[in-house]
């Protein structure tokens, strides 16, 4: 029973599978199971038939339809033998010669085998006329065998396997109808009893059309549990196997029941049976179509793309528009998109299939697509082949991007942290020594005013409320040095008139940001406008200067232009290297123009979206 | 003269209550955030409120907002806001509208009793008080062929004390001259910086204000 097992393919596969597709010089295909810890299955690999077995194989095949064409010209059908006749012989000839096609184009399939098969079962069937006793006996026993083989074939599309528990079910139950029932009969014969008496003959058929139903669900709840929809043959093949199955159980009930008209509704499903393998070459006409994409993915991968058009050009190449890529990053344990981005592989269930991409033993990327893009092996194989080396820089860009992302968040930690404490100091200064003197003032004053009588106390006491004074002076500076509560209290808008008004040479300010912003994004204009202003100041030597804000496209920009002498040097001190760092640590962009002679521009994007 | 105090500092608030009642000034109400401060002028509507501009619970700006909300709800009252630090923007915000009623000192200008008591009463009177920093600020920044450099020092003296809100008599008082020398250096000023004359002297504190700073 193994050996049948294996021959029809009945034993089951779990539902999502991963290929792994090692690319280099050895381009083995290595079919992983999703649910297998480790990747650690076979190879599942067989040979092409021979040219000469499948010459033989085509010859039994016309042979057979020839066979068939002759014995079903005598059947019970009164009317209009040829059509049934004819009917019967081109499934037997498509089959055998479409299984054979599909066997030759993908050996390690076992559907162009099963397929042959099918072909050769309505000649078997059709012995039921032959005059011969024992010959005569089988083909009636196997009377039912081409509808449950044809339910087989149809269930066990495209890999040739019945990859779920319900299909077995089916399957195994149609055989044991068949093979079963045919045997009893047989016997009882043998023994002299009508075998052949129609309650026993209708039993079976009543139990094959259950079966055609079942399997005819089977067919549409798969369907409906993937997403295929970018793969119209193949759509219109399952249809097509679908109406085949309801064109079967039809017309095996209604010869169950002599109905009138049974013969025309045999004619509609044997004409149902005969339509499938022309869709399925239909089908295999436009991978041929798929291979001439890998050549143009090859041309398109020889002008060096640009890794982010690699998606496109494998979407392109492989037929489907959702396909994803993603790079493995075995420093962070993940799988990431261009930008460094984690991705995570999606779960079973999930109606996504994966691929594997392996390059000279390394693991580099998977291929995150449709499930129905594994109906081409071959095609898949090809196309990662081809893009092997462009894969592989993506994998380097990925990476690259996600040291930057790491980068640029301990970066922006580092800032937003020193920012918290220099805010929670000016804080303790204001409320604390700022208030404090302010109030030793005052008393000062009031003591003042109860020693008006004597001159020499009142000056001293106006001196000490001079120092106080200064004193507070020194501490604003310093307090507004450490952090710009103005910023944080008013926004930016507010607080760059302050900058503007004190500036070194006069300044045209225009503000257009409509409203407030985040307050690191806030805090980080402050400071550009407020060094480059110092900038200005220091070394420029100009007469005037303009300070831009705007916020447009989730963009706050900050530009502050003078009309000196030019050619800062951006290295120059920590200033403009600790705004860069400030202005980068939120995902901006700071840049300098100081050509010689020409002013100096510099420009802060920060993102604010 | 009614006044309303908001500040969060005890000592401060204190303090400053202290010196106003010795000046004869009846403060009606100590807050010590804005929401009751907003709650207070409205049972009370004093002449003047004094409000701290940070305060809590997020020390932002929360005595601003204030003191913009008694502008719009109580025309009536005058607000004066005190401040750690003096910004052009913030001063432009104030007096957005128009300056009457309206000051902006630096918290240390408290300690000149005399000086604030009396910024006190003009703001409580409808008049401005905007601290000299602001002003001098403004007048410091220079410019392509400034009108403000065709000033005599004495012009620019008086320009500053006006710009901070002092009257005719305030001017006349602190430069010890007479009331008709003010008037004719404040006209000559207005010919010089190209504005019009305008009657009220609330007015022309916003009037110079946005011409220094444009």
């Amino acid at each position: 029973m193994p050996l049948i097992a294996g021959l029809f393919g009945l034993e089951g596969e779990p539902g999502r599978s991963i290929v792994r597709l090692t690319g280099g010089k050895k381009g083995v295909r290595t079919t992983v199971r999703a649910a297998a810890p480790l990747f650690t299955e076979p190879v599942d690999a067989q040979a092409s038939p021979s040219p000469i077995a499948v010459g033989a194989i085509a010859v039994a095949g016309c042979a057979a339809a020839a066979l068939s064409f002759d014995l079903s010209l005598g059947n019970e059908f009164g009317r209009a033998p040829y059509v049934h006749a004819t009917l019967v012989a081109w499934i037997t000839v498509s089959y055998v010669l479409c299984g054979l096609i599909a066997w030759r184009r993908r050996p390690e399939s076992r559907f162009g085998p099963l397929m042959v098969l099918t072909g050769f079962a309505p000649t078997v069937a059709r012995l039921e006329e032959a005059s011969a006793g024992p010959v005569q006996a089988i083909g009636d026993g196997l009377s039912l065998l081409p509808p449950v083989m044809l339910l087989h074939l149809f269930l066990a599309y495209p890999s040739g396997r019945l990859e779920r528990r319900f299909d077995r079910f089916i399957v195994v139950s149609g055989y044991a109808v068949v093979f079963g029932i045919g045997l009893a009969r047989l016997l009882l014969e043998g023994a002299g009893l009508d075998g052949g008496s129609n309650g026993v003959v209708n039993a079976q058929r009543a139990a094959i059309v259950v079966l055609a139903f079942g399997a005819l669900g089977a067919l549409i709840s798969r369907r409906r549990s993937s997403a295929r929809r970018f793969r119209t043959s193949r759509e219109l093949l399952v249809a097509c196997f679908a109406l085949a199955l309801v064109g079967l159980g039809v017309g095996i009930a209604m010869t169950a029941v002599d109905a009138p008209g049974t013969y025309v509704a045999r004619w509609v499903a044997f004409g149902l049976v005969g339509t499938a393998p022309v869709l399925l070459l239909f089908g295999h006409l436009r991978a041929g179509l798929a291979r001439s994409a890998v050549g143009d993915l090859f041309i398109e991968l020889r002008s060096d793309p640009e890794p982010s058009e690699l998606k496109d050009a494998l979407a392109r190449a492989l037929r489907d528009p959702s396909l994803a890529l993603v790079y493995w990053l075995p420093e962070y344990g993940t799988y990431a998109d261009l930008n460094g981005q984690a991705v995570a592989l999606p779960g079973p269930g999930e109606g996504r299939a994966v691929t594997l991409i392996d390059r000279n033993g390394n693991h580099v990327a998977a291929l995150l697509h449709d499930p129905s893009v594994e109906d081409e092996p071959k095609l898949l194989e090809a196309v990662t082949a081809a893009a092997g080396i462009a894969i592989e820089n993506g994998r380097l860009h990925a990476d690259l991007r996600a040291r930057l992302e790491e980068l640029r968040g301990s970066r922006a930690r580092i800032v937003a942290a020193a920012q918290k404490e220099r805010q929670r100091l000016e804080r303790n200064l204001h409320d604390g020594a700022q208030q404090r003197l302010v109030a030793l003032s005052l008393e000062l004053s009031i003591i003042e005013s109860k020693v008006e009588g004597n001159p020499g106390a009142t000056a001293q006491l106006d001196q000490a409320r001079r120092e106080i004074a200064a004193t507070l002076d020194e501490l604003r500076e310093i307090a507004k040095g450490i952090y710009p509560a103005v910023v944080t209290g008013h926004g930016l808008e507010v607080a760059l008139e302050q900058l503007a008004a004190r500036a070194a040479v006069p300044v045209r300010l225009t503000v257009q940001v409509g409203g407030r912003l985040p307050e690191p994004i806030e805090v980080a204009g402050y400071y550009v406008v407020s060094e480059s202003l110092a900038n200005v100041a220091k070394y420029a030597e100009a007469s005037t200067a303009t300070i831009e804000v705007s916020k447009m496209n989730g963009l706050l920009a900050v530009e502050v232009t003078d009309d000196g002498i030019g050619g800062a040097d951006t290295e120059r001190g920590t200033g403009l290297r600790g705004l860069a760092d400030r202005v980068e640590a939120l995902g901006g962009r700071l840049r300098v123009w100081s050509p010689n002679g020409g002013g100096t521009r510099v420009r802060a994007e920060i993102p604010c979206a | 003269m009614r006044v309303a105090i908001a500040e969060d500092s005890v000592l401060l608030r204190e303090g400053l209550a202290g010196l106003l009642e010795e000046a004869g000034l009846d403060v009606v109400a100590r807050c010590e955030d804005a929401d009751d401060l907003l709650l207070k002028v409205r049972s009370f509507s004093p002449d003047v409120a004094i409000v701290d501009i940070r305060m809590p619970p997020t020390h932002n700006d929360e005595g601003l907002r204030a003191a913009l909300e008694i502008r719009a709800q109580h025309p009536s009252v005058g607000v004066l806001v005190l401040s750690q630090y003096v910004e052009v923007g913030l001063a432009l915000k104030l007096l957005a509208e128009s300056a009457e009623g309206v000051g902006y000192l630096l918290k240390d200008r408290i300690s000149d009793v005399k000086e604030f008591v009396a910024a006190v009463r003009r703001v409580a009177d409808g008049g401005s008080a905007l601290d000299p920093i602001i002003v001098s600020t403004l007048l410091a920044r220079q410019r392509p062929d400034d009108p403000v450099s065709q000033l005599t020092p004495r012009e620019r003296e008086v320009l500053e004390l006006m710009a901070a809100g002092s009257s005719n008599q305030g001017i006349a008082d602190s430069l010890v001259i007479t009331l008709r020398a003010v008037e004719k250096y404040v006209s000559s000023i207005f010919g010089k910086l190209g504005l019009p004359s305008t009657g009220s002297e609330s007015r022309r504190v916003l009037a110079v204000l946005l011409y220094l700073r444009s």
